[in-house]
């Protein structure tokens, strides 16, 4: 079929071609959280922002899509030797945002690439120079270390390194068993010191309780000597006195009521000695009389009582003893 | 089917623009890449234009339709770029700006305009006049990954 088109009206066919072209290559919607870089003729122009982005079409090309969002990135396991010649393995993880897209895009090959292997070059170095112990227990320094470099080295292809964390340091097994057997003894060691400190203390705290206890009994008996001195510093008074207010009496009153009194136990003492069983001694007075003499101060004593001739003495108040054996 | 569909294009009346515009608009709906949504908007117009002048020649037609479609697409982002409407959060993804007018320690002196602070448990580089480790800054703008500062007043 023959089908006739005018020239102008071709041309206008080819016109909105070519805006739909225009359209199509011109309007770039770019989303949140990314940038695109443009180049006109090859050549970096600027980063379109999220939102509407129009390009001018065959000059400008869409270069790369950035990714402006907070990355994160796994620093694969690897071996590093310690200072102190241990073996471990150690992986960990890295957090970055890229906040120059151009940088990102044309000062470095391949980005990520190329983080992960600072971060795996410098976490060599960092544990490198450290103990397997200081490895183990400082984490943090080694993660501030190791975000400075990182961050630093990076700088330049327009990256924030935001963290850096070390997940696992795994040493070999027969280590970690040493490290196991290590802790135990450890304890072990802290439990025997802990009871033989109990036992000292016991010890000493027993030894305190014997010498207070010994020191206060000694204190006791002071105490009682001295309350026994006492008293019979007391009782000696006490008997000085009554002898005294005795001769005071016998003073100034008569002879005689003493003697009545001598009499009585005289007597009573004689009683005795008859009572007493199976004695081999028997004590007598030397005179008889002795005896009837004492009642005969009886009688004086009766007779200046009843107003009788008194101050007769009667002659030996003195008794005098002797211990006279039985001869069988 | 050649002789068909350019009888349709041709023959297209004002309403016949119009569907067009709702088809296009439909079919940006389901494909979202604003892309048929200026080619709509343009036939749209192109449809007003043959309402007011039903004895337009469907060349002239065509033609603004093409002009109209990019000039759409410039006129929209000058209009956007104009009334940017609510935007929730300016900062989104630039971490530098965020920062800006909150006050950090300097934690390396600053010594030929370089130095370093502590934000939020990270470090940055920052720039500024040369202070020592210790004192008060305000961040005052970014740079990449610098930040820009001035001792607090």
């Amino acid at each position: 079929m023959d089908l006739f088109v005018s020239g102008f009206a071709a041309f206008v066919i080819v016109l909105v071609l070519l805006a739909i072209v225009i359209v199509f290559m011109g309007v770039t919607i770019v989303p949140q959280g990314y940038q695109y870089t443009v180049e006109r003729f090859g050549r970096y122009t600027k980063s379109l922002q999220p939102g509407l982005g129009l390009i001018i079409p065959f000059i400008d090309r869409i270069g790369t899509k950035v990714n402006m969002m907070e990355q994160v990135l796994d620093i694969p396991t690897q071996e590093v030797i310690s200072r102190d010649n241990a073996m471990v393995q150690v992986d960990g993880i890295l957090f970055f945002q890229v906040l120059d897209a151009a940088k990102s895009t044309y000062e470095v090959r391949d980005l990520e690439r190329a983080i992960q292997n600072l971060a795996q070059t410098n976490l060599r170095t960092v544990l490198g120079s450290m103990d397997l112990d200081a490895a183990l227990s400082q984490r943090d320094s080694i993660n501030v270390k190791l975000l400075n470099v990182i961050d630093q080295a990076s700088t330049p292809w327009g990256l924030k390194v935001t963290r850096v964390e070390i997940k696992d340091i795994t040493p070999p097994l027969d280590l970690v068993e040493a490290m196991g057997r290590q802790m135990k003894a450890e304890r072990l060691k802290r439990a025997v010191i802990l009871e033989a400190e109990g036992v000292r203390q016991s010890e000493i705290l027993k030894a305190e309780g014997e010498k207070k206890s010994a020191i206060l009994e000694a204190e006791g008996r002071r105490e009682a000597a001295f309350r026994d001195a006492e008293a019979r510093e007391r009782s000696a008074e006490a008997e000085a006195k009554a002898t005294h207010d005795v001769s005071e009496a016998i003073a100034a009153g008569d002879i005689q009521s003493i003697n009545y009194f001598v009499a009585q136990k005289y007597t009573e003492a004689m009683k005795e000695i008859g009572m007493a069983r199976n004695s081999k001694v028997v004590l007598m007075p030397m005179e008889a009389s002795a005896l009837v003499g004492s009642l005969g101060g009886i009688g004086a004593i009766a007779q200046e009582v009843f107003g009788g001739t008194g101050g007769k003495s009667s002659s030996g108040n003195r008794s005098t003893t002797g211990s006279v054996p039985n001869s069988e | 089917m050649a002789e068909e569909f350019l009888t349709w294009v041709t023959g297209l009346e004002y309403w016949g623009w119009w569907i067009l515009a709702v088809v296009l608009i439909i079919l940006e709906v389901f494909a979202p890449s604003t892309l048929f949504l200026w080619l709509g908007i343009s036939a749209g117009v192109v449809g007003v234009v043959a309402w007011m002048f039903p004895d337009l020649l469907w060349e002239y037609e065509w033609t603004i339709f093409a002009f109209v479609s990019v000039i759409s697409i410039v006129a929209s982002r000058i209009f956007f770029k104009k009334n940017p409407g609510v935007i929730d959060n300016q900062t989104l993804n630039r971490r530098g700006v965020q920062y800006i007018g909150r006050q950090f320690v300097l934690t390396e002196s600053i010594r030929n305009g370089r130095g370093k602070i502590h934000v939020d448990d990270t470090q940055w580089a920052v720039e500024g006049p040369d202070m020592e480790v210790g004192e008060d800054v305000v961040v005052t703008g970014s740079d990449g990954t610098i930040l820009i500062v001035e001792p607090k007043q």
